[in-house]
């Protein structure tokens, strides 16, 4: 079983990330219209595209040039959902060298988290992308854990992810765009956890453990 | 037949041709780096402290039109009311450094913030001490529900300056930053306007009020204020704005101020100088001194016609800051 993440597996996660995201960009945007001013999925998309500028070539890729280019893409996007990806990348990136393993990505995982917190001072139930990332976050930290291999890592934190990523329909939220309309966006995911769940399932499908997840986002939002 | 037409060329283009415009207007005060939306000093100082603010455009001539001589190092400008990227912050603050650290003056929006905070990290990854003043003197954003907090409008001239001042006499970075927030903790703003802004290539304005509404407590990106008034005339309207900013600084009589009377960008000159007027009367009859004054549009946003009064509580120590030589596009004494 796999015990490291390297350059071409990391190039993989990025691609198979900007597929799926570019799948359900449409209904990202109508959760960001219902409960923000609708240009996530917009924002995001054009932070990948970004990314992909900058993506080292195959023979270039390691895990950590991967994910600068990642991180790099991101921080060169306006708003606020870009910068704070970027950060949480960059904190990822700085874990490994030409590979990472699993204790090494637990590691940058839950930096690129502190980072975030400590930058938009959200808390988990806030009804923001932490309440994704945290249980994200807490999988991967057990997974190493417990020596699981990455594959198997990657599953359990896209699993945490999602169901961090669907709890957010329930919540009212306290920072971010959404904060401003309240009331209003009770029933609606927020998009930025959404993004982190995909982002996981891509790293679980990357790593070798592909997986037939179902689509997050519209059918949930409960009005 | 659109009711809003406009001096622009493409939509894309706004803000990096007007920064060519400025640059080329000023040789001798300023350069813009276009790859980066940056405007800084022509001729750079080595050895003291450097100043870097910026933010979104659309509020000309700030940022870039502070560049310069007793103010700025460094304007860095992003799309119209979007705050620019941590790597365009980082850019600008790494140009900022002359080697005695650098002080980040940011406008309170979430945006801003964050994009700076992240540029002062990454620049201090490369050997850069960073320092940042968060103005947030909007009186009508104030509430205490935890959220962001007050914006930050106009009285980042007053923050510019005297921390322009403070770096060019070669203060240390920690005696500028702590000017900088002192200013912040003495100056309110408070804001209304007659009519919503347009945005560059839109035929639309952001918001519109009937004849005998006024805006009350807008802020600088378009978007609605708190609420309505009953228009009125003007000197009835500078009271709305003058008397709830005496209150909250507390203001006394024989307490000196800096007052800037600031247009939102479609108000005309005349009729800012009518407001001034009576800003002076108000503040007279309360005793209060009106130590130095400015009026003129410098914090805008678009062609709003509007007018937002900002008070400092100051001593004499910040009028001889304010007094102090100043050589920019859009203030020079």
């Amino acid at each position: 079983m796999t015990t490291t993440i390297d350059g071409t597996t990391a190039r993989d996660w990025i691609n198979e990330f900007t597929r799926i995201f570019a799948n359900a960009q449409q209904r990202l945007t109508e959760l960001d219209r219902l409960a923000g001013d609708g240009d996530f999925g917009t924002n995001i998309a054009s932070a990948l595209r970004r990314v992909s500028d900058v993506l080292p070539s195959t023979a270039d890729a390691t895990y950590r040039t991967v994910f600068s280019a990642a991180s790099e893409g991101f921080l060169r996007t306006g708003g606020t959902s870009g910068p704070l990806f970027g950060m949480w990348f960059r904190s990822i990136a700085r874990a490994g060298h030409n590979s990472a393993v699993l204790p090494e990505l637990a590691g940058g995982v839950a930096g690129g988290l502190g980072a975030i917190q400590s930058l938009g001072g959200a808390k988990v139930g806030d009804n923001t992308m932490i309440d994704a990332l945290a249980p994200a976050s807490e999988a991967l930290s057990e997974a190493a854990a417990l020596n699981l291999s990455v594959p198997a890592a990657l599953e359990n934190a896209a699993r945490a992810s999602r169901t961090g990523a669907l709890s957010t329909g329930d919540l009212i939220a306290r920072r971010g765009r959404a904060s401003y309309v309240g009331e209003l966006a009770r029933g609606v995911l927020d998009p930025g956890a959404v993004t982190i769940a995909l982002f996981f399932e891509a790293g679980a499908t990357a790593a070798g453990s592909p997986q037939q997840w179902q689509d997050l986002g519209v059918n949930t939002v409960k009005r | 037949m659109p009711t809003n037409r406009q001096f622009i060329n493409q939509r894309d283009n706004v803000i990096s041709e007007a920064l060519e415009g400025l640059a080329a207007t000023y040789p001798d005060l300023i350069t813009h780096d276009a790859a980066t939306s940056l405007i800084s000093r022509a001729q750079p100082t080595f050895g003291k402290v450097g100043l870097v603010s910026g933010g979104g455009s659309g509020h000309e001539p700030l940022h870039a039109g502070f560049v310069g001589k007793g103010m700025l190092d460094v304007a860095v400008a992003g799309a119209v009311f979007a705050s620019p990227t941590a790597l365009q912050v980082q850019a600008g603050t790494t140009l900022a450094d002359k080697g005695v650290g650098v002080l980040q003056i940011v406008k309170n929006y979430t945006g801003d913030v964050l994009n700076f905070q992240i540029a002062a990290e990454l620049a201090s990854d490369n050997g850069t001490v960073v320092e940042s003043v968060i103005v947030d003197d909007d009186l009508a954003s104030d509430s205490d529900n935890g959220g962001p907090g007050r914006r930050g409008t106009a009285a980042v001239i007053t923050v510019e300056k005297i921390c322009g001042a403070l770096a060019e006499q070669g203060a240390d970075l920690s005696t500028v930053t702590a000017a900088g927030r002192d200013i912040v903790t003495r100056s309110r703003t408070l804001a209304l306007t007659l009519d919503g802004c347009t945005h560059p290539g839109n035929t639309s304005p952001a918001f519109t009020l009937n004849a005998h509404e006024v805006e009350f407590g807008v802020g600088i990106h378009g978007e609605r204020g708190t609420g309505r008034v009953p228009f009125a005339a003007a000197d009835e309207l500078t009271e709305q704005l003058i008397i709830p900013l005496v209150d909250s600084l507390g203001l006394k009589s024989g307490q000196p101020v800096i007052a800037i009377v600031n247009g939102l960008g479609g108000t005309y000159p005349l009729e800012l100088s009518i407001i001034a007027r009576h800003m002076h009367e108000v503040l007279r009859g309360r005793g209060i001194t009106v130590a130095r004054s400015l009026v003129g549009s410098y914090v805008t946003s678009l062609d709003m016609h509007g007018v937002s009064i900002t008070l400092t509580a100051v001593d004499d120590n910040i009028i001889a800051g304010w007094d102090a030589p100043v050589r920019t596009p859009t203030l020079t004494w």
